[in-house]
């Protein structure tokens, strides 16, 4: 029973993980439908930004996690001007709609990715990068039988603390009534007097602030750092999402969780390095059975 | 010889019903008019008999036999042909590749003829795209894409795609949305020659003056439902239709 | 006629390309090196036009195509080492088993659209290198498999740089006649249709579902085939080669020459496997090579290097007849 406890809680954590890098990947798929495959990559790039903060400085965490806020919003600025903007040429319904601009901005993210991820590579080699033990958030906390770290901990306050900002955002200012209203129907959007462009742009920094926070966190947590490290999340990230109905941030959130854990207990019957299986699977069964999500019909946006 | 034969035709969407009871029948060789105010339910009427949405209660008959619940591609092979109020043209393709997915939906071309040389069938298809081509005067810009074609000209390549199917019947929804006088003018004589030529047309149509100027036979339908079926000078003296449709649009 | 006679004049220059200036080019600078990287071309040129039919002319983006390839070349491998068949064998057998399974694959997914659809084979696919890289018993996970007894064909040793070079050229070759053939006859149409718009199509008599479940498979088996090629030429294959990185290359191969455009995706393919090596001396660009290619061609070429239209003009003067009013009487259908 023990085993099956701390296998619950390792899910856990590691499903709160998924849900850090689903929540602004699904801010960016609810708002402009289309996929971001850079998501993976902006995640990477926050956890290198985070190990040079802390090799460089040595700051407090909460530093660390401004500055790659920072470069989180820079970097997501910068991928949709480079990858997005240059597709939405015109902004009539049609077009924005069109299957020719969701697919040449899949092509276009998947094309930065490539080129964020080998960059990193070629500038840091393909090898683990450890972060310094100081910096790691793994010391372990004792809870009854079961053990946990503070990172765990550290985890569920930023994954809460940033799902509640989120819903104020979008629920009370003015650029998170634009972002929800450009979600609902861009062209109306537009109409009614808002900046199109400008609600895209801050969808994708506030998106890429949330992936680089995520990446920061995980890497400290796991304290390994790579060029690659953001291939896999991005995924699990993505069936998060589809599991939970496409474009619903609590939705994307809860199934992140079930998709940890379900990975996590499923190590108890097989060898853990098929436990990617279970995340592919769960994916593949919800497209075909659940195409709405696992939660059904309710399809609230962002 | 009844060719179309609907009988009791029911859609329910949720509480809506699209398409209350509704039955008629068209003959081979005869032109039918379906007409009704928005939402009357002409198109899901349209997109029932030809396998697009399935029915909720009633019986389809097309040439004697069943083809409700059937696939839609069975049911165009059978020989339903049709074109779709919202333009549906293959954009990316010729003129001529266009026009000849109709013929090869009908001759089911696989991959192994495609290999042998299969000489019938490409001489089947090519001669059925370039006659339908000819036959709406599309045949000089056969190799220019779709994408590139004016509104109007879009109209005539649907229904040279649709009649590469050599259907038994040709379903038109909505063909003058969007055209000016004269271009309407133009479709209805080309619809009437089409019928003169033996096709059978089922239309559905807003413009009233092209549906009584062209359909021996018109079916009106209100909130779902059939009103009144009859010769155009029936229909419009029919006091039912008068209140629910005509009363409203006639002095146009 | 003068049409038909330029058209079979670039066929016939191009087979002389690969069959006798490259071997010939080869043997004179007689490095076994790139004896390798031109089977390596031509394989990918294989997998890109494969990936051609199914992604560019049916329009079901396919993000797990080196999938099919690896099943196809541990077909092989398996074949050859553990039951000793000879390529003759192990090629079809090898293109069957992938196909196999990539219609296995589309039977439930097929009702997916557009994005929901690449996300799916991309899924199927790292489930596929998975089993490779983790069923040691079978695949012998990241070990990988050797095959020692090197290429042989009827009794004769291939295994010399410029027979097996002379084996991958013709195999490649003869099934890109093929995809030819597919792609630019009637079949072609039918399935370009789908791409456009397969309801629409459905109700022209097309039966959709069945034509995306051919085109998968007639595209897994070219993939299958090409991972027997790799296998036999490389003697050597692993999980690696068959991961997302390499669907990835195939797609940009694809992208690059032109959507649904075969002598793109050729071209394609060329280019990226090429390229690098010819910026090998300046450092390892291979990987960001292809992301920077791929974004430039998506930003400033969108319809590719060879885009489908000039393809397919291009194409049918060689099938010629049908296409064009004039050419109506003896010379309908497709040759």
């Amino acid at each position: 029973m023990d085993f099956y406890l701390q296998q619950l809680a390792i899910g856990l954590s590691v499903g709160m993980t998924y849900a850090l890098i689903a929540i602004g990947f699904t801010l960016i798929f609810g708002v402009l439908n289309v996929v971001n495959f850079a998501h993976g990559e902006v995640y990477t790039i926050g956890a290198f930004a985070g190990l040079l903060v802390v090799t460089t400085f040595a700051p407090p965490l909460l530093a660390v996690l401004l500055a790659v806020l920072a470069v989180g919003a820079f970097v997501g600025v910068g991928l949709e001007r480079l990858a997005f903007r240059p597709f939405r040429r015109f902004s009539d319904e049609a077009s924005l709609k069109s299957r020719a601009m969701r697919e040449s901005t899949l092509m276009s993210s998947l094309a930065l990715s490539i080129i964020a991820r080998e960059a990193l590579e070629i500038a840091f080699g393909s090898r683990f990068q450890s972060v310094p033990v100081a910096a790691m958030i793994n010391q372990p906390i004792a809870l009854g039988p079961v053990t946990i770290t503070n990172g765990d901990l550290i985890i569920l306050g930023v994954a809460a603390l940033m799902l509640i900002g989120l819903q104020y955002v979008l629920r009370h200012t003015q650029v998170g009534l634009s972002i929800r209203a450009v979600s609902n129907n861009p062209l109306g959007a537009k109409y009614v007097g808002v900046d199109v462009d400008r609600t895209i742009v801050w969808t994708f920094a506030v998106g890429s602030m949330l992936g680089a926070v995520a990446g920061v966190l995980v890497g400290f947590y796991y304290g390994a750092i790579f060029a690659n490290m953001g291939f896999t999340p991005g995924v699990k990230a993505f069936v998060a999402m589809v599991m939970g109905g496409l474009s619903s941030i609590p939705g994307a959130v809860v199934c992140a969780l079930l998709l940890g854990v379900c990975e996590s207990l499923s190590t108890a019957f097989v060898s853990s390095v098929w436990s990617d299986m279970v995340a592919y699977g769960f994916l593949i069964v919800t497209l075909i059975f659940f195409p709405r999500g696992i939660f059904g019909g309710a399809r609230e946006r962002v | 010889m009844t060719l179309l034969q609907v009988q009791g035709a029911t859609r329910r969407f949720g509480g809506l019903i699209a398409v209350d009871n509704v039955s008629m029948d068209v003959a081979a060789g005869e032109i039918v008019g379906v007409i009704g105010p928005n939402g009357a339910g002409k198109t899901t009427l349209f997109n029932l008999i030809s396998g697009f949405t399935p029915l909720s209660g009633g019986e389809i008959r097309f040439d004697g036999a069943r083809i409700d619940g059937e696939k839609t591609f069975a049911i165009a092979r059978k020989g339903v042909g049709r074109t779709f109020q919202n333009l549906r043209i293959f954009p990316n393709m010729s003129l001529f590749d266009n026009v000849s997915v109709g013929a090869i939906g009908m001759l089911g071309a696989g991959p192994l003829s495609s290999l042998r040389r299969d000489t019938k069938v490409a001489t089947e298809i090519a001669e059925r795209t370039w006659t339908a081509l000819e036959r709406v005067d599309l045949a000089r810009e056969a190799h220019t894409l779709a994408a590139n074609l004016s509104y109007g000209k879009r109209k005539y390549l649907e229904i040279a795609r649709a009649l590469a199917m050599a259907p038994k019947l040709l379903i038109l929804d909505e063909p003058a949305a969007g055209l000016n006088d004269s271009e309407t003018h133009t479709l209805a004589a080309f619809i009437r020659d089409l019928h003169a030529g033996g096709m059978t047309v089922l239309l559905v149509e807003h413009n009233m003056a092209l549906v009584m100027s062209i359909c021996r036979r018109v079916v009106v339908l209100a909130s779902g439902r059939k009103i009144a079926d009859g010769a155009p000078d029936a229909v419009r003296a029919d006091p039912l239709v008068l209140e629910s449709y005509l009363g409203v649009e006639e002095e146009a | 006629m003068s049409d038909r006679f330029r058209a079979r004049l670039i066929a016939i220059g191009f087979l002389a390309l690969v069959f006798v200036a490259a071997p010939a080019a080869l043997t004179a600078f007689g490095k076994s090196y790139y004896w390798q990287v031109a089977d390596l071309a031509l394989i990918f040129a294989l997998l890109a036009g494969s990936m051609h039919l199914v992604t560019g002319v049916a329009g079901l983006l396919q993000l797990g195509h080196a999938a099919f390839y690896g099943v196809g070349a541990y077909a092989a491998a398996l074949l050859a080492t553990k039951a000793g068949l000879s390529l003759a064998f192990t090629l079809p057998l090898a293109g069957l088993s992938a196909a196999t399974i990539a219609v296995l694959v589309a039977l439930p997914t097929m009702r997916l659209v557009s994005i929901y659809f690449a996300v799916a084979t991309l899924a199927i696919g790292q489930m596929l290198y998975l089993i490779m890289l983790n069923w040691v018993e079978v695949t012998k996970g990241p070990n990988g498999i050797m095959l020692f007894s090197g290429m042989k064909f009827a009794g004769l040793d291939l295994s010399r740089p410029l027979p097996t070079y002379l084996v991958v050229a013709a195999t490649v070759c003869v099934s890109l006649f093929v995809l030819h053939r597919l792609s630019h006859s009637y079949y072609g149409n039918a399935l370009r249709a789908l791409r456009e718009d397969d309801q629409c199509a459905d109700a022209m008599g097309v039966d959709t579902v069945r034509l995306k479940i051919e085109a998968f498979g007639v595209s897994g088996f070219f993939a299958g085939v090409a991972g027997a090629l790799w296998a036999h030429t490389a003697g050597f294959i692993s999980p690696p080669d068959f991961s997302f990185q390499t669907s990835i290359l195939i797609l940009a191969m694809v992208v690059v020459g032109g959507l649904g455009s075969l002598p793109g995706a050729v071209l394609g393919a060329f280019i990226l496997i090429l390229l690098p090596e010819a910026l090998r001396p300046f450092g390892d660009f291979r990987n960001i090579a292809v992301g920077v290619v791929l974004f430039a061609s998506i930003l400033f070429v969108p319809k590719g290097l060879i885009g489908e239209v000039s393809a397919l003009d291009f194409a049918r003067r060689q099938l010629a007849g049908a296409w064009r009013r004039d050419g109506a009487g003896a010379e309908i259908g497709w040759r």
